[in-house]
């Protein structure tokens, strides 16, 4: 019987999309099914890569169910620890760091730094139903720091101000980070004072974080704000200071101070842009002042909203768009006083959401990329705590290899692929990342990484005992492909990828082999006779184009 | 928009007609310099040097005879006089940068002075948009300025290449990101190459049918970036097979790296025509020199990078009979302010110089120094001497051959010719007077409601316009060709806040501003 008919018996075609991008929808509660297909999608924008549990959960639990878990609150979790340190004694493997000072015997930085950037990669591996390291992702790109700041505790407490509110008040927030020691180093706000007012953070404050940078209305006239507006703000924030940078003191913690004679006491006069508001002396809570001051700007809504749309839905804005879900958000946004649960739960239950047009153009980030075939296919992290954090720690390398280094991001204005017009999410994909992304799978699937004693690798055999009829190799392919790529192949495609697991033998064959092995798993050749021509089809399938997408 | 659609109707019509002319059909022809910009024959390759972050020409360029001014408002980052090389009598440069000196000496190098745009914006990513669009500042343009030229080229592409005619890419990105200055219509036109050596072939998936919707689109995209990998991935690996160094680079520098990879793949035989490196770590707010050691510090290291680096790139083309064949330029997105900040660093200003080096580049210092005033306010950058978009038309014009009408469309309708080029082989000459100083003088000066210039013209096509201190065009005073000789012009301030301002007197390649204060 010819392959390719029986095939097309038992795939369904997927149904021809109809009106591209004209968008119909907004932000009315989504009313549809509740299928794999749509947890699938949530799961897949509010978490780094859903497993077959978690979408097994969220199908049987409800839309709703699901939206709640995703918010839950957690707590924070345990401190980044040593690891792999030798036996340097000022180092012992295991022991926490955040509140330690430095030492002239021993480079106490490097270390620490692996720590943290291993600690964020465990987060994200064992993240679950949760919602809070994709927003810490998201604040992470939007407040950007880098590694100038070396003191990797400031880079510690930094994150941790914004997983403790990464889905709660954005005002609160913007206050919090303007003071933050990290930030202070990073945008020079440590060195603005009366004397020489530097404007590196009020020009960012304004232009990224907040307001947004409108068109050129004229000279110095951004339209939400102007270059006044910029110099006198700098001038508001004049007086922080950080403490405790890379100290050797054990008495002196990190954290910001203001100091009332670096501070600008005189009055600060704004553009029409806000008002014509002056800021008069309020000491330690004229920043706060300023932040209250820049809020009552509906700019100010309008502008994070566009950015949490392009990083849950579409970079491509349009007017329709504009109209129906960029603006009724940012309304919600300033009646619920800038809580931001409310309306990333509105937008992430909406129609708009699970609008066919949005499913799966979101091109993965390297991040994704990577996480999403170890989680996905059930590479288990290890128990050991030092096996953990290497390879927590592989992963770091490999998605810094691909221009997404954690806690160093290259632009002030974040990563390109959430601002840079007309290629937003395409940013991440050239030649240089395609060979990347190629090789990383390639090594996963293959000989694997030996960051430690445990190597980092999928075991496809064991993957495919998770799955619900893996001797059947037709509905095999066809649950692998729903939970790793965004939406159905094309039946040529799957005939392809079938054709990389069983090349040139009908289908009973792999049910025979994978049966005998089921029977015998302790046939070593058999074994490695099935796992090389898993290893063929996962490196098919995994260089698909359609692998990119999310 | 207009001007956009045009271009790509008119190649359009020329690529699809059925007729055939002198008997050549015309899509032939239309891969000839008869309907593109791009003269076949023309080997000439262009390198860009991006220094991101925002370079302060005022340490990397030296006005000697403004010492004075230097010592009022940036005493703290100030290179001591003795030790700066001099260029000319008047123009030295950054110790750091001493390959710019020996290459200048030698005729190989150039420098345009103050170069910038009107109405200069101070963001980083919103002032390299500018630079590598070549956009008015208050318009955004999508594509880059050399992608916009290569539209005019190959209508088509991406679609349909690479192909037997152009096996090669036409421009490569030394690193991570493409360059913005590569974006096409429908494409960039850079490829981005890390290491030329480990370019290993991607298995591509088995292509179906796209849905007209935005999952099919990011698809498709996708689809044609990974084929794209793959096609020029050969070449560029047999041309870096094929290719060789003739000088040990240094090891420690990122540009050293990325440049070696330049001179390695031109050697080898790829017929790109455009590559960009760059250097990042500009963005010199604090600690731009060391506290007492005003030679160390960021910028210092920064500057003898780039010096290492351009020595080491131009000795390897010259041995290997190269180097006429090859011009680099650098650019940043900004100039920094006039004056320091109190930790040793400057913020984000307005112009600064570009550098060009090769043996087909002027030796000369197109430009007059900045007047360094030591009552100048604290956000004053140095004020715009040339347009950028006349540095990049004029490399279009005297480099690929571009002609002057279509550097025109490409960039803005005002170009101005620079004669950065010389001759060198067979490309267009010139000989254009740069460097006569403009007699420009202001009085009074200081004013309190406006003031008269006097300035000597020969007869030819000026620009005379007044900027405020933050660089943004106040007002065109005149744009028209006036009879030789000595003029007068009242110009009125009455209705402008008190403040510097400066007059900007262009006529063709040369230059003068002229600073005057309002009370």
């Amino acid at each position: 019987m010819d392959r390719r008919s029986l095939l097309a018996g038992r795939f369904i075609p997927r149904q021809p999309a109809t009106t591209p991008f004209l968008v119909t929808t907004g932000l009315e509660p989504y009313p549809g099914p509740w299928e794999f297909a749509q947890a699938a999608h949530l799961l897949r924008r509010t978490t780094f890569a859903p497993t077959k549990a978690m979408l097994s959960a969220a199908v049987n639990q409800g839309l709703d169910a699901t939206i709640l878990q995703l918010f839950s609150p957690l707590p924070l979790p345990e401190p980044p620890i040593y690891f792999d340190t030798g036996d340097e004694p000022l180092i012992p493997p295991g022991a926490p760091w955040i509140d330690d000072p430095y030492s002239s015997e021993a480079d106490l930085v490097q270390p620490r730094r692996r720590s943290l950037q291993s600690w964020t990669m465990q987060l994200i591996w064992q993240e679950g139903i949760s919602i809070r390291e994709n927003l810490c992702l998201f604040w992470h790109n939007h407040f950007a720091v880098d590694n100038n700041v070396e003191d990797p505790r400031l880079h510690y407490r930094y994150i941790t101000t914004i997983r403790t509110q990464a889905w709660g008040n954005f005002r609160q927030l913007v206050k919090d980070i303007t003071i933050d020691p990290c930030m202070l180093r990073f945008l020079n706000g440590n060195q603005n004072d009366e004397q020489s007012p530097n404007e590196n953070y009020a020009r960012e404050l304004l232009e990224l974080y907040t307001v947004g940078k409108g068109a050129a209305a004229g000279p110095g006239d951004y339209t939400t704000f102007t270059e006044q507006d910029v110099a006198a703000m700098a001038r508001v924030l004049t007086g922080w200071v950080d403490t405790g940078y890379l100290t050797e003191d054990p008495a002196e913690a990190i954290g910001a101070t203001f100091v009332p004679e670096r501070h600008d006491p005189g009055a600060k006069q704004l553009s029409p842009r806000f008002n014509q508001a002056v800021l008069t002396d309020t000491g330690e809570q004229e920043y706060a002042d300023l932040i209250d001051v820049i809020f009552a700007q509906p700019a100010v809504a309008t502008h994070i909203c566009r950015k949490l749309y392009r990083h849950f839905v579409y970079y491509k804005i349009n007017e329709a768009t504009e109209a129906q879900v960029i603006a009724p958000l940012a309304q919600l946004l300033i009646e619920q006083d800038y809580e931001l649960e409310p309306v990333l739960q509105t937008l992430l239950r909406s129609t708009h959401f699970f609008d066919v047009l949005n499913l799966g153009p979101m091109i993965k980030h390297p991040l994704q990329f990577v996480v999403a075939p170890i989680k996905q296919t059930g590479i288990p992290l290890p128990e050991d705590q030092e096996e953990r954090y290497h390879h927590g720690h592989q992963i770091y390398r490999l998605i810094a290899g691909m221009g997404m280094a954690y806690f160093d991001i290259p632009e002030v204005a974040g990563w390109k692929a959430y601002y840079q017009p007309p290629l937003y999410y395409r940013n991440w994909i050239n030649a240089i990342t395609l060979h990347q992304r190629s090789d990383v799978v390639r090594r996963l699937v293959t000989s694997g990484y030996t960051p430690g004693e445990v190597p980092l690798r999928m075991d496809p055999l064991a993957f495919l005992e998770t799955l619900d009829n893996a001797l059947e190799p037709v509905s095999m392919i066809a649950e692998i492909v729903q939970l790793l790529l965004p939406l159905h192949l094309e039946l040529g495609q799957l005939v392809a990828l079938k054709e990389l697991l069983i090349p040139g033998l009908p289908d009973f064959e792999w049910t025979v082999e994978y049966g005998s092995y089921l029977a015998d798993p302790t046939d070593d050749n058999l074994r490695q006779a099935l796992a090389s021509k898993l290893e063929d089809f996962f490196l098919g399938l995994f260089n698909m184009a359609e692998f990119h997408l999310s | 928009m207009k001007r956009r659609n045009f271009l790509k109707a008119a190649a359009g019509t020329a690529a699809s007609a059925p007729f055939v002319l002198n008997g050549m059909p015309l899509q032939t022809l239309a891969q000839t310099a008869l309907f593109s910009g791009i003269d076949t024959e023309n080997d000439n390759i262009l390198v860009l040097i991006q220094l991101q972050g925002g370079n302060d020409g005022l340490n990397t360029i030296i006005p000697l005879d403004q010492y004075a001014g230097l010592a009022a408002v940036r005493s703290n980052i100030m290179i001591p006089e003795s030790t700066v090389i001099p260029l000319t009598d008047t123009v030295g440069v950054h110790p750091g940068l001493s390959t710019l000196h020996a290459l200048f000496d030698d005729g190989k190098a150039g420098v345009v002075q103050a170069v910038g745009y009107p109405n200069q914006n101070r963001s980083h990513f919103r002032s390299m948009d500018i630079w590598t669009s070549g956009s008015p500042a208050e318009e955004t343009w999508a594509d880059g300025w050399l992608g916009r030229y290569l539209d005019t080229c190959f209508t088509t592409y991406p679609e349909g290449y690479p192909n037997t005619e152009h096996p090669h890419p036409f421009a490569i990105t030394m690193g991570g990101n493409v360059s913005e200055t590569c974006q096409g219509w429908a494409a960039n036109y850079c490829m981005t190459v890390g290491d030329p050596f480990s370019l290993t072939p991607l298995l591509e998936g088995e292509p179906g049918a796209l849905p007209a919707t935005p999952y099919g689109d990011e698809l498709a995209f996708l689809r044609q970036s990974i084929a794209q990998a793959n096609a020029y991935g050969e070449v560029i690996t047999e041309a870096a097979n094929n290719g060789t160094n003739r000088i040990v680079y240094p090891e420690d520098s990122s540009l050293a790296r990325q440049l070696r990879n330049v001179a390695l793949l031109i050697s080898g035989g790829l017929q790109t025509k455009i590559y960009v490196v760059s250097l990042g770590g500009f963005d010199t707010h604090a600690d731009q020199v060391l506290e007492d050691a005003p030679l160390g510090g960021d910028h210092a290291q920064l500057l003898k990078q780039l010096s290492a680096a351009v020595r080491s790139f131009q000795l390897d083309l010259e041995r290997q009979g190269l180097e006429e064949r090859v011009v680099s330029m650098t650019f940043s997105e900004f100039g920094r302010r006039i004056r320091s900040n109190a930790s040793r660093g400057t913020d984000h200003g307005t112009a600064s110089p570009m550098l060009l080096f090769g043996p087909c580049v002027n030796p000369q210092v197109l430009g007059e120094n900045p007047e360094i005033d030591s009552h100048l306010g604290n956000s004053e950058g140095i004020p715009m001497q040339f347009d950028f978009r006349d540095v990049y038309g004029s490399i279009l014009v005297d480099w690929f051959g571009v002609e002057d009408s279509l550097v025109r469309s490409l960039l803005y309708q005002d170009f101005t010719y620079l004669p950065v080029i010389r001759n060198c082989a067979d490309v267009a000459t010139s000989t254009v007077d740069t460097q006569t100083a403009i007699v420009l003088e202001a009085f009074p000066n200081p004013c309190r409601s406006g003031f008269t210039l006097e300035f000597i013209t020969l007869g030819e096509h000026l620009r005379l316009s007044l900027f405020d201190a933050l660089s943004a065009e106040v007002r065109v005073l005149a744009n028209k060709p006036l009879p030789a000789g000595r003029h007068r012009l009242q110009v009125d301030l009455s209705r402008l806040p008190a403040s510097a301002y400066f007059v900007r007197l262009q006529m063709g390649p040369r230059v003068q501003t002229q600073r005057v204060v309002k009370l």
